[in-house]
């Protein structure tokens, strides 16, 4: 009997949790169907018939599915780059003995512990003087430099990329990028999996750089769009719900299709890490 | 192996990608930011060098000050109850009993993948105090009369926040500690078993012990993490006397609203020192622990 | 919150400017103010510029953050068929930094741009504006409303930007809920009732009372501030911090208003303060003209229903100011195109639009007496926005102004809100003036 009261309290505990998760994002939803004299006034429980009206409104003052597209392309870019990159210095690092291999090493292991925000004004003036503002370039291209990627990487090629195939690779008349291209990466695909969904998530939340770099609302990001909602619609509280919800929900049905595998795939990361 | 030794030199140009993107794109900023630091530079006139009289004043800026309390407050208001909750939740799922596991953990993971920036609006829509569904919900249960203008209070500024980063954060150190409990071998329970341990005890003695490398990692990360925090409480606003403002949003109104500049590299210099002083305290305790 | 006001403020004139410009585009009168209907519409043209006489061509590039200015390219390229201007535009606050970068780099830039009252101040003595008194600039603006002119200025007294239009602010109230609180609907009558604080404390206080708190004779305490922003001394004088004393009387009869419940405290712009002003919960609200679009006039529901009377002080509210980029090869066709924004033409067409008032007093004085719009039935508004607007002190734009109110308004707003002395307003003040702008000797 005291199991059956222990369980029964667990499982209260866990759906209250998972209440809490999904109730905000409940409450979202519903709210984006109402009119704003509603929402300013009444506690909103079940879905209303305002959604288009306030998607409409939403829609001719920001350009949310473009800022959509605008984010998806910049990450998947970048994730590319990060995930080839990463994988091609952690490879270099797990199987050729140069000199200063591992002084080399630890220096990108200590670039991991510089906060993010150091260099952040300088980053804008330097994008300045190449003439890059306002372009993708330096959204994109500091995706090749991953240190957590490397080492993720170098634990992976260590473990699991047997030196006899690389061997045989040269054997078979192979250049060293075409050993890595067609032997070693298809090897690595469980580890490039595992950070491609770290480096798709970090790009696809970035905020700040977006922020400073990126001026035109054409070129804008969904985060960046997202943030300036509130001062764009200052009291149209139902165009906000609506950008909301055109934010979360393509990410939750993502998410319900590969739920498995990207939570299998940090718990991989995390355990390396 | 003789053709292995020739190749070594290939170990360079398979590394040197990272290296070129970091110097280009990691260590000129940096570099540049420092420059600037020494420089008086408002964006309308060309730069002027003046000395440390950037580091002077952020020594006397109070408003710095407050922002490394503010973010020193809202780290550990979101971490504290982040981290039990995790462990928590990581206990009970990987107890083989429960049922629907991963529905579980799809749900608590959730809301990780969700941009900051679009949780904190969520946040600061739920809880505006003329429109927000909190304060609707409140008086429609009869808690309180009159909304509640919790953007209005330093504290709930500060809990909310807190609340934010907290909801954020727990599924994802949940999995991280489902992780490192199910590298235990299962033969350490097995043996506790045979020693006729109770499932209280086992938790205390053995999984908590066992863990604690997955500890040390979940907690380093939220120092440096955590001391970073830009963009949700961005979306939740200062706060009334600038009571939740974060160093780092302190930076970038200082730089990017203010075109301070010179002054906001010297921000940044200067929550780099502080990141660095909590990481190295960190890593110090941890060290005498063991 | 400074920073996020003045953004509020900004990003409204867009959107006030989006959706009256598309009002005029469709002919769809859905927003309050944009529906003026003009009876000297054949007048109109008739003190138009001078232009015309010689042909004009070339290419233009203008920046701005404000919707409209499209219409003014479209007037200005109908009317010279040889130039072609180029409209880009930066909705929200990216528009500031977006520009000082450019002009700073000197790479892609504009030849004309456009300034935001909130942040003109600190362009205003750069480098980066032509000097337009040197071009016969000051001829443009000699009929100007003095406020509008002098905000154009630099400190050594140059004209370095244009604005075209004036942002005169005043009671808005419904007819039907003043009759039932005030006893009448006529703007004049009600002018006189609330043409002192003193005046509304005591009206605003009886109104809470008597209908037992819950309708408020004004919307914000705070509002005194967007008031009393520019009838009061510079913040900045010789380099010192100037504190008005004045502002010691404003903060005690913010706090009266306060304590009277005279105010229903809803910030500008806020949902609840959009409500209030729909439903009537609120007899006055104080705000620009160019708010009308947060009026709900859908089918034209509202049309009639609105009037609005004078506040105790004359005021404006934002402003959108036009200038010439120092360095640009094309200097002389953009000096025409602010010769035309500055002209009569132009400020008549807006008006009819837009319902945007004039920055010339010329435009004020040939409307005086005819302009009528459906919105505001048969109350002409022009007159009390003139009256008001004309007496408006002009001042000089600092760098330094817009962002000491800002920190004046978030002291003393909090100061109203905990019940906090005078002199801690003033100490809080001062200490954040001090770290922001450590150059500015505070005592």
């Amino acid at each position: 009997m005291a199991k059956v009261i222990t369980k029964g309290i667990l499982y209260l505990f866990l759906v209250i949790v998972a209440a809490s998760c999904l109730i905000p994002f409940y409450s979202m939803f519903v709210t984006s169907t109402h009119a704003n004299s509603d929402i300013a006034r009444k506690l909103l429980l079940i879905p209303g018939d305002q959604f288009f009206d306030n998607y409409n409104r939403l829609k001719d003052t920001v350009n949310i599915w473009r800022g959509f597209a605008n984010t998806l392309f910049i990450t998947v870019l970048s994730t590319i780059l990060n995930v080839y990159f990463a994988a091609l210095a952690g490879y270099g690092f797990s199987k050729y003995n140069f000199k200063y291999r591992n002084a080399l090493f630890v220096i990108v292991l200590g670039t991991m512990m510089i906060p993010g925000q150091l260099g952040i004004i300088g980053f804008f003036k330097l994008m300045d003087s190449l003439n890059m503002l306002n372009t993708y370039w330096p959204l994109i291209l500091p995706s090749i430099h991953n240190a957590f990627g490397i080492f993720l990487m170098r634990q992976f090629a260590d473990s699991s990329v047997p030196t006899e195939i690389i061997e045989s690779g040269r054997m078979d008349g192979y250049g060293e990028l075409q050993i890595f291209n067609r032997i070693v990466l298809p090897i690595m695909s469980p580890a490039l999996a595992t950070l491609g969904i770290f480096a798709f998530i970090g790009k696809w939340n970035d905020f700040l750089t977006p922020m400073i770099i990126l001026f035109d609302n054409n070129l804008q990001t969904l985060p960046v769009m997202i943030a300036s909602l509130k001062s764009q619609f200052t009291s149209d509280f139902g165009a906000q719900y609506v950008g909301i919800v055109i934010a979360v929900v393509p990410v939750l049905v993502f998410f319900s299709f590969m739920s498995k595998r990207i939570i299998d795939g940090v718990a991989a990361g995390a355990v390396k890490g | 192996m003789g053709s292995k030794i020739n190749k070594t030199h290939y170990g360079y140009y398979f590394i040197a990608p990272f290296f070129i993107g970091f110097a280009v794109f990691g260590l000129a900023p940096i570099l540049y930011t420092l420059y600037l630091s020494f420089m008086k530079w408002d964006g309308f006139n060309d730069p002027v060098y003046v000395g440390v009289a950037n580091y002077t004043r952020l020594l006397h800026d109070s408003f710095f000050y407050q922002t490394i309390w503010n973010t020193l407050i809202i780290w550990v208001l979101s971490n504290a109850p982040q981290l039990v909750l995790a462990l928590l939740l990581a206990l009970i799922l990987n107890e083989k009993f429960i049922r629907g596991k991963h529905f579980f953990r799809a749900v608590y993971f959730f809301p990780h993948i969700i941009t900051p920036v679009t949780l904190g609006v969520i946040f600061s829509l739920m809880f505006d105090w003329q429109t927000g569904s909190i304060n609707k919900l409140l008086m429609n249960l009869g808690i309180v009369n009159d909304p509640v203008n919790w953007f209005n209070s330093p504290w709930w500024s500060r809990v909310i926040a807190s609340a934010v980063i907290c909801w954020q954060y727990f599924g994802f150190n949940m999995i991280v500690f489902i992780a490192g409990l199910q590298s235990i071998p299962s033969e350490v329970y097995e043996a506790a078993e045979m020693d006729g341990a109770t499932k209280k005890q086992t938790a205390l003695h053995i999984t908590l012990p066992l863990l604690r490398p997955v500890f040390l990692f979940v907690f380093i990360t939220s120092v440096i993490g955590g001391l970073q925090l830009f963009d949700a409480p961005l979306m939740l606003g200062d706060g009334p006397g600038n009571t939740s403002r974060t160093m780092v949003m302190y930076l970038y109104q200082t730089a990017f609203k203010n075109f301070d500049y010179s002054y906001g590299a010297a921000v940044a210099y200067g929550i780099f020192i502080v990141v660095m002083f909590f990481t190295a305290i960190t890593a110090k305790a941890s060290r005498l622990k063991d | 919150m400074k920073t996020r006001k003045w953004l509020t403020m900004a990003t409204s004139v867009v959107l006030a400017a989006s959706l009256m410009a598309g009002c005029g585009n469709n002919g769809n009168n859905n927003s309050a103010a944009g529906d003026a209907s003009n009876s000297n519409n054949g007048s109109a043209n008739t003190g138009a510029s001078n232009g015309g006489t010689k042909e004009l061509s070339g290419k233009l590039v203008i920046w701005t953050f404000f919707d409209q200015v499209k219409d003014m390219a479209d007037q200005f390229e109908a009317k010279n068929p040889g130039v072609t201007v180029e409209v880009k535009m930066f909705p929200g606050d990216q528009y500031q930094t977006k520009l000082l970068t450019a002009l700073q780099s000197g790479r892609d830039v504009p030849d004309i741009f456009d300034l935001e009252r909130g942040y003109i101040g600190k362009f205003i003595d750069s480098k980066f504006l032509t000097d337009l008194s040197a071009m016969g600039g000051d001829d443009l603006v000699k009929d100007y409303i003095p406020y509008v002119q002098e905000l154009g200025r630099s400190s050594d007294g140059k004209l370095r930007a244009i604005s075209d239009h004036s942002s005169p602010g005043g009671f808005w109230y419904q007819k039907e809920i003043a009759k039932q609180y005030l006893g009448t609907d006529d703007p004049d009558k009600i002018s006189e009732m609330v043409n002192s604080w003193d005046k509304i404390i005591d009206l605003g206080t009886k109104i809470a009372a008597d209908s037992g708190g819950k309708e408020h004779l004004i919307q914000n305490a705070g509002d005194l501030f967007d008031i009393e922003a520019y009838n009061t001394q510079p913040w900045v004088k010789d380099g010192k911090l100037n504190i008005d004393p004045k502002w010691q009387t404003i903060f005690e009869t913010q706090q009266k208003i306060r304590q009277g419940n005279v105010d229903a405290k809803l910030p500008f712009m806020s949902a609840g303060w959009g409500n209030a002003l729909n439903d009537g919960s609120v007899v006055l609200t104080s705000m620009p003209a160019w708010a009308g679009f947060m009026i709900d006039n859908k089918d034209n529901k509202a049309n009639g229903k609105y009037g609005v009377a004078k506040t105790p002080e004359g005021f404006y509210v934002g402003g959108t100011y036009r200038g010439i980029y120092d360095k640009s090869e094309n200097k002389d066709l953009a000096y025409e195109f602010i010769k035309y924004i500055a002209g009569t033409e132009w400020q008549q067409h807006n008006l009819e639009k837009t319902g945007n008032m004039p920055g010339s007093g010329k435009v004020y004085e040939s409307n005086l007496d005819t302009y009528t719009s459906t919105f505001f039935g048969d109350q002409n508004i022009l007159k009390p926005y003139y009256e008001s607007v004309k007496q408006m002190p002009a001042i000089k734009a600092d760098k330094y102004g817009e962002d000491i109110l800002s920190k004046w308004r978030k002291a003393a707003g909090d100061g109203i809100t905990n019940n906090l002395s005078y002199e801690d307003v003033v100490k809080n003040f001062k200490k954040e003036v001090k770290n922001t702008f450590p150059e500015i000797k505070v005592d």
